[in-house]
Order: structure tokens, then sequence, then C-alpha cells
């Protein structure tokens, strides 16, 4: 790590109190890391043809041998995608999107059924070893149960035996649709129901794969859960799906990571999350987002258009969001909890990082129903190159939230001239017994404090990584500790050096 | 469609200036503002189409002008009735722009217009007849104070223009009340064009009767070095809007804005503001208070542009709303728009009710509930009021809104 950097700040640290440009010119340099997982796995995938239609969603469904209720609500959600207009109150100005040159399924050849990790193709193993994810069970020192979702389809997922002990549910969601389809049948869509928006609607229809977790009443579960999605061909769109339902009285932490191999078309990525958090249950779901996002003169990239909703159903339950976003060419996602349950209680804690010709609209809703409930938001957003970086949130206090609180902070730095950062914070009273507080600053990174830093023997690079790292603290402290290593890493591919 | 059909047919009698034509046309392409957008998509539909509902010839001019101006030391204006103004003194002028001045400085505004943020103005340009636009050039120092009234005319919509250009140096506090009547409808439009070193402290009071509307449109232009302080009040319309766009068109100008909005029965007022930073060094210390009590719906947005050139601008932005009544909403949306990078900009907003703690102190003190709200109402009334111009010696602001329903 940080060789390309060092070479940088050698060829600049002679210069560096010579011309004061040179400090702008460095903060720039220090942002500009290649992408380091862009490497595309040559392995055999199966794909159906182009394009969208009934006879596709069709196709899909059977090649996934789904029950026929799941037929029925992807059907439903396909017509109604077809009556829905793109939308573009966001004006982040993309090309069109043209939905009949996507393939929609897509998925590496194995063997049908595999029994255990050995029979995984060794070359999706060694992909996943490079992109640092433990699949192999040996490395247990981490107890991170992971489930790994490459293209379409879930390959993997580990730790299964030991979380069956305690009677949590975790596979993938075709699993799922298999061997549970109670649960599925009852919850999914009840969060993001198919006609929520115009990319929701979309995954309804063609979702692939995804993370399924359940977690039954009383339990807390044992180890962290983890999925990793990886994009590999080029011209098909990822579609996952996640449910997460936490029992009475349960709590999980959930980490979600992704990569993408370097194209220079634009891949679309429309997932949908739920959480469903029943009385005193908790749900922490934390991710970690670096998609390809493009080269440095806005070519290729993801385009990430997610929507992630939980719902706090019961008394007292709980759902966190953390998210470290530094990836993709576009970002547009809000994960949002509705706060039904009394005493129920939203977080979103969220690190944006956009360079080069990155968008990133990004933030939250907190719908406050029910009496007495609380939510924080404290979003950081960092805006370097010609990227643009808005927070866009919405706190909405119901006439039936009585004695709820929200709070929320939105910061932002700057990193050079040329990159602007947004903040459009939607806020909507109906109770007067509720309060809620708004705050949002702006700032750079300062020169003064660079300067001492550096005056102090601190080299440049770190300086700025101390500084990024003090700016983004706040939400750092929320990552779970096993994930706050990878999001370090994150970061510090984009802002090199020792984050954190 | 249906109001320009309306204008039409009113202006065959009435002879049509060349921006009258000119708005008219640019009305056509959108007759309506754009319910989807940001602007308008809180608007009371309803509401809105009550204030297009009146027809234009303006019935009774009779105004019953409340405060009768007994002070020698304020020149009082009335928008419809001074046709010539003109005064000259040893330090000050105070002139009537010429009809080529106006038109030229009009039309140059107009070619700026955006169908939907200036819509507003649109209207009110397309509606107001010479008669109706008030244009002043004032210059000089120890300028006394002007005050500036604009008068709905009960079951009718009619359409006012201020203009007024600050020379050079200037100093000027002046005083701009919006009046309205009974079912009556108002589109206000003020273009103020601030020349460097000139300063102006503004308050505009809009006072509504039972059923009245305003559409309420301030644009002002600011040169380097200008100050512009504005304080204002909107309360008892059955529907306002008040919206305000400040440019700063050079940078390194002032701009201190203190709004406030009260809403109670089923009346919304909203406004939105739009500060413009087209420069460097800008400042800008904003605070906007909304009361919405009964049924009805206060409305904040206020957006503030830092473009690449506004290095060094120091921007806030607060939005204070109290929320009394469980039937009552309130809207807010403080917005940055930032991309110059050495700048100090912040916004906060909060939604809450009257301090609890607060009234339970006053109350062992042997208060009454109903006293204690008042004096914690005008505890938040008075430092909006106190920054009117004018008013706050003669004008009982305060008085009216803590005692009139």
């Amino acid at each position: 790590m940080g060789v390309s950097f060092v070479k940088v700040y050698k060829a600049n640290c002679n210069e560096l109190f010579l011309d004061n440009m040179v400090n702008e010119n460095l903060v720039k340099d220090v942002v500009k890391e290649p992408y380091k997982y862009g490497f595309i796995t040559d392995i055999e995938t199966e794909k159906i043809a182009k394009g969208l239609n009934e006879d596709i969603i069709r196709l899909i469904s059977e090649k996934k041998e789904e029950p026929k209720y799941l037929l029925d609500f992807r059907l439903k959600a396909f017509k109604k995608w077809q009556k829905m207009e793109e939308p573009d109150w966001a004006g982040l100005g993309y090309k069109k999107i043209d939905y009949q040159d996507i393939i929609y399924y897509s998925a590496p050849k194995q063997k049908e059924k595999i029994s255990s990790l050995e029979e995984v193709d060794p070359k999706l193993l060694e992909t996943f070893d490079k992109l640092g994810i433990p699949l192999t069970e040996q490395k247990k020192l981490t107890n991170v149960a992971v489930d790994a979702v490459f293209d379409s389809v879930s390959i993997a997922t580990t730790f299964r035996e030991e979380l069956a002990e305690h009677g949590v549910i975790f596979c993938s969601i075709s699993e799922a649709v298999k061997n549970h389809s109670d649960l599925i049948e009852k919850y999914l869509g009840t969060v993001v129901p198919a006609s929520d928006n115009y990319f929701a609607a979309l995954n309804s229809a063609v979702f692939s794969d995804g993370s399924f977790v359940y977690i039954p009443k009383g339990v807390t579960c044992p180890m962290d859960l983890s999925s990793y999605f990886r994009i590999n061909s080029g011209d098909s769109g990822q579609f996952e799906r996640t449910l997460i339902i936490a029992e009475e009285s349960s709590s999980v932490s959930y980490l979600e990571g992704c990569t993408a191999p370097m194209f220079d078309t634009n891949t679309l990525h429309a997932a949908v999350v739920e959480l469903i958090a029943l009385d005193d249950a908790s749900i922490k779901y934390s991710t970690v987002q670096n998609w390809y996002a493009g080269d440095e003169a806005g070519v290729g990239g993801i385009f990430n258009f997610v929507t992630k909703r939980g719902k706090c159903l019961g008394k007292r339950s709980k759902i966190s969001w953390s998210q470290v976003e530094t990836g993709s060419a576009i970002t547009w996602k809000y994960p949002s909890c509705l706060l039904l349950g009394e005493e129920s209680v939203g977080e979103f804690y969220s690190v944006a990082l956009t360079n080069n010709l990155q968008k990133a609209d990004t933030g939250t809703k907190m719908i406050h129903i029910g009496p007495k409930t609380k939510s924080t938001i404290v979003s950081k957003g960092i805006s370097a190159g010609n990227s643009i970086n808005s927070y866009r949130g919405l706190v909405k206090m119901g006439t039936k939230a009585a004695g709820s609180r929200n709070y929320s902070q939105c910061d932002s730095m700057l990193i050079g001239d040329q990159a602007s950062a947004n903040t459009f914070p939607y806020i909507k009273s109906q109770q007067p017994n509720s309060e809620i507080e708004h705050e949002a600053s702006t700032c750079r990174i300062s020169e003064d404090q660079l300067f001492y830093l550096q005056s102090r023997g601190i080299e440049f690079e770190e300086a700025v990584s101390m500084m990024v790292s003090g700016f983004c603290r706040d939400v750092f402290n929320q990552l779970p500790m096993e994930f706050a290593a990878e999001a370090d890493k994150l970061l510090a591919l984009k802002l090199e050096g020792s984050v954190g | 469609m249906e109001i320009i059909e309306k204008i039409k047919k009113y202006k065959l009698t009435v002879e049509q200036t060349e921006i009258q034509k000119i708005c008219l046309h640019k009305l056509q392409s959108s007759p309506l503002p754009n319910p989807k957008s940001e602007l308008w998509r809180l608007s009371n539909k309803s509401k809105f189409s009550n204030f297009l509902d009146f027809s234009l010839n303006e019935k009774d001019l009779e105004f019953d002008t409340p405060y009768p101006n007994t002070s020698q030391s304020i020149i009082r204006l009335v928008i419809g009735e001074n046709c010539q103004t003109k005064l000259i003194e040893e330090d000050y002028s105070i002139q009537q722009l010429s009809e080529e001045e106006l038109d030229k400085y009009i039309k140059e505004q107009i070619s700026y217009f955006d169908q939907n943020e200036n819509w507003s103005n649109l209207l009110n340009l397309s509606l107001s007849c010479k008669k109706n636009i008030l244009g002043l050039k004032i210059k000089g120092s120890k300028i006394p104070p002007i005050e500036i009234f604009s008068h709905a005319s009960s079951k009718s919509l009619s359409a006012k223009t201020l203009v007024i250009f600050l020379e050079k140096n200037c100093n000027l506090e002046l005083l701009q009340v919006n009046l309205g009547k009974q079912k009556s409808s108002l589109s206000q439009s003020t273009f103020f064009f601030l020349e460097e070193n000139s300063s102006l402290n503004h308050g505009v009071v809009s006072y509504g009767k039972n059923g009245s509307n305003l559409l309420n449109s301030l644009n002002v232009i600011q040169k380097s070095n200008s100050a512009y302080n504005l304080g204002s009040l909107h309360f008892k319309f059955n529907y306002a809007r008040f919206e305000i766009n400040i440019k700063q068109s050079e940078g390194n100008a002032k701009t201190n804005i203190k709004s406030m909005q009260i809403t109670k029965n089923d009346e919304q007022i909203s406004t939105y503001t739009k500060i413009d930073f087209n420069g460097p060094n800008g400042f800008l210390d904003q605070i906007n208070k909304s009361l919405a009590d009964d049924k009805s719906h206060a409305i904040f947005e206020g957006s503030i542009i830092v473009p690449k050139i506004a290095q060094k601008t120091d921007a806030s932005q607060l939005s204070r709303n109290l929320l009394l009544s469980d039937l009552a909403q309130i809207d807010t949306k403080p917005q940055l728009e930032i991309i110059a990078d050495d700048v100090k900009c912040k916004h906060g907003a909060t939604i809450s009710q009257l301090n609890e703690e607060e009234l339970f102190y006053m109350r062992t003190r042997g208060i009454t509930l109903a006293e204690a709200s008042k004096l914690q109402l005008s505890s938040y009334f008075q430092e909006i009021i106190s920054f009117i111009p004018v008013s706050k010696d003669r004008w009982d602001l305060l008085d009216k809104l803590l005692n009139e329903n």
C-alpha cells in the first residue's frame, strides 16, 4: 500500500516549502489512488440473453426453481415498473440507461449443489482471497460468517453449522426461498414494497440473489454476519436482495462489502435491503461500498442505485445503519428507518468520499410514526476532484410521534476548489410535542492545521490522514471492530496512508 | 391557462405596456408553476387557485391606512397613488425613475428570469399597469425614513411593483407595508439595486385580513461593500408566499436577514430564500422563525449557493420553528450548495414547542399559563421585530401578534 503515493510525495516534498500551491496539489495527489480491485476473474459463466420482458423474469424464476407466489411477486413488480418513470429529481445527469441492454442473470458455472467449500471453483475462492475475504473456514480467527455473492448468485456461506446451533439462519435468499418459504412469503416486500420506487420495482422483478438472515427470539448472534458482493461481468447488472429479520429480544450485526472490476461501460447495481426488528430487537447494518468508480475522466463505473430501509416494528427496537461510501460512479441511496414501535431507535452514520467525477447523493430518511421514538443522523461528506457530494435527508414527525426526538449533523469537507458539497435536509413536523435539531457545516483541510502537524515532524501524508480520520471519527467509532479495519483500508485506498 | 385568458381579456380594455406583453408571452409557455418543483411542491393547491380566482379589476380604491402619518420626518408613499415624486434637498434626493430607465432595468431583470423560480415576478409584471409601478432613485445621506404601502383591494387580484436604485454611499431606512383586505389577492414584486458602499435597512410587514392572499417577491442585487439588512414579518394571510432572491453580484457584501411568519387557523404562509454569492468575501447571517398554530402550515426553504468564485464566503442560516398544535405542520429545508473550498458555511434547524421548564418556572412564580406563554412568545418575536426599521417606535406589532387572532 502506498507505493505510488510515496513516489508522488518524494517528487513533491522538495518543493513543499517553495510553493504554497504544492500543499493543495499534494492533497489532490493523496486522493488519487488507482482502484485496486479492478481485476476480472476469468471464469466460465452462465448468462441469459440481454433484455427485460416477462419471459426473462419467468426464466430467472424457473432457473431458481421458485414457488408461484414469488413469480407472481416478480411479475406484479414488473408490471408496476413498466408504468413508472425513471426519477431525475436528484439531477445526477447520467446517460440514460438502456434496460434492454443489460443481462439480468449471470452465474459462475459450477456443480449444481455445493456440499462443502472444497467444491467451489478454486478460481472463485482465489478471487475472494484476492479481495481479502476469508471464505475458507480455516480462517476462523476472524470470527465473521460470510455469504459471498458473485454476479447474480451466492457462491458460499461460511460458518453455517455454528450459526445453526444458535438457531440463526444465514443463507442466500434463493436457499431461503426453498427452505424457509414461510418467512420469505411473510416478510418479503413488506418494508420496501415493489412499487416503492423505480429501482426497487426493477429489483423486485429481477432480483437474482442476496442474503437472508433470521435471528430467533432471544438470540444474540454469536458472530458478525457479512456478505460480500462482487460484480464480475461487465454487461450484467447486479440486483441482489437482502432480508434480515430480528425476532423479539434478538440482536445481530451485519456487514456488507462490495467491489467490481474496471470496465469502461457503466454497470447498474440496484439492490434492495429490508430489515425488520421486532420488540427489543436490534440490527446493526454496516456497509463499506467500494464499487469501481470509473476512471479520472469519468468513464465507466457502477451506478449504485440502492433502496435500503429498516422497519422498527417492535417496541424498543433499534436499527442502526453505518456506511462508508467510497466507490461507484454514481451513488444514490438513502438507508432509512421507519420508526413504528414505541421508543424505537433509528441511527444513521455515514462517511461518503467522492473524487474525480464521482457523484454521491446519499442520506437517510427517519420517519417517526410511533411515540417516543428517537433518531440520530451523523453524516460526513468529503469531496475532492470534480466530484459532487450531496447529503439529502428527510426527518418526519408524524401526528402520533409524541415525545419523539431527532438530532442530525451533516458536515462536509472540501478538497480543492472544483468539488462541490451540498446539503438538502428536509424536515417536516406534525407533532408539537417532539423535537428536531439539525445542523450542518462545511470546512476544508486547513493549512494551519497541516502546517502545525508538519512542524511537529508528522509527514504530510499522515497529517492529511489524521485530519480526515478526525473528521470521520464520529462515524468510524460506530463501525464494528471486525469491519473498522476494512473500512480503514478502503478509505485509505483513496486517501492513502494510515487513516484511523 | 385560465389566468392568462383572464389577463388577456382584462387587458383588452386597458392599454398594455411592452413589459406586460413580454411577461405574458413568457407566462404562456408555463401558465402555472410546476407543482412538482421544489419551490411549489408544498404550496396548497386549492389556496393557490383561490389566489388567482379574483377579478383583475380593482374595485374599491379607498384605503384605510393604519397609523396616520403624524411624523413630519417620515416620508410616506402609497403605490398606485403617488405618480410624481421628486424631493431634492441639500443632503439627499429622491426622484422617480424615468420610464426609459424603468423599462430598461425591468427588461434586463426579465432576461434572467427562470419560468419556475420567477413565476411570481412574471405574473406581477404582466399584471402591473404603469400606475402601479413605483420606481425611485435615491441618493445622498441623512435621508429621512421612508414608508411604502401596497394595498390589496377587496374581491380582486391586484399587482404592485416597486423598483429602487440606491446610489453609491447612500444609507436608507425603508419600511414596506403590504396590507391585505378581506377576500383579496395581492401580488407584490420588489426590485432593489444597491450600488457600492450603500446600505439599506429594509423592513417588510405584511399584514393580512381574513381570507387575504399574498404573493410577495423580493429581489435584491448587491454591489460590493453594500449592506442589506432585512427584517420581515408575515401574518394573518389565508395564503402567503414570500420569495427572497438576493444576489451579491461581486461579493464583498453583507446581508442580514431576520424573517418571521406566523400562521393560525388554516392559513399557509411560506418563505423561500435564495442567496447567491457571486464573488469572494460575501457575508450572510440569516434567521427564519415560524410559528404554526391550529390547523395551519408554515414552510421555510432557504438555499445558499456558493460557486467557485465565492471564496472566503461566511454564511450561516438558521431556521427556528415553534409548532403549537397537534393539527398544524411545519416544513423546513435549509440547504447549502457549495463549490468554493475556503468558506465557512453552516446551517441549522430546530422544531419544537414552547419550553416547558421555562413555563413551569414562571408558573411557580404566580404567572398564569396564558401569560407565561405570551411572555415566551414575545421574546421569540422580539428578536425579529426589533430588527424591522421605522416601525419599532410607532407600530405596536408585538401587541398585534400577541393579542389578535
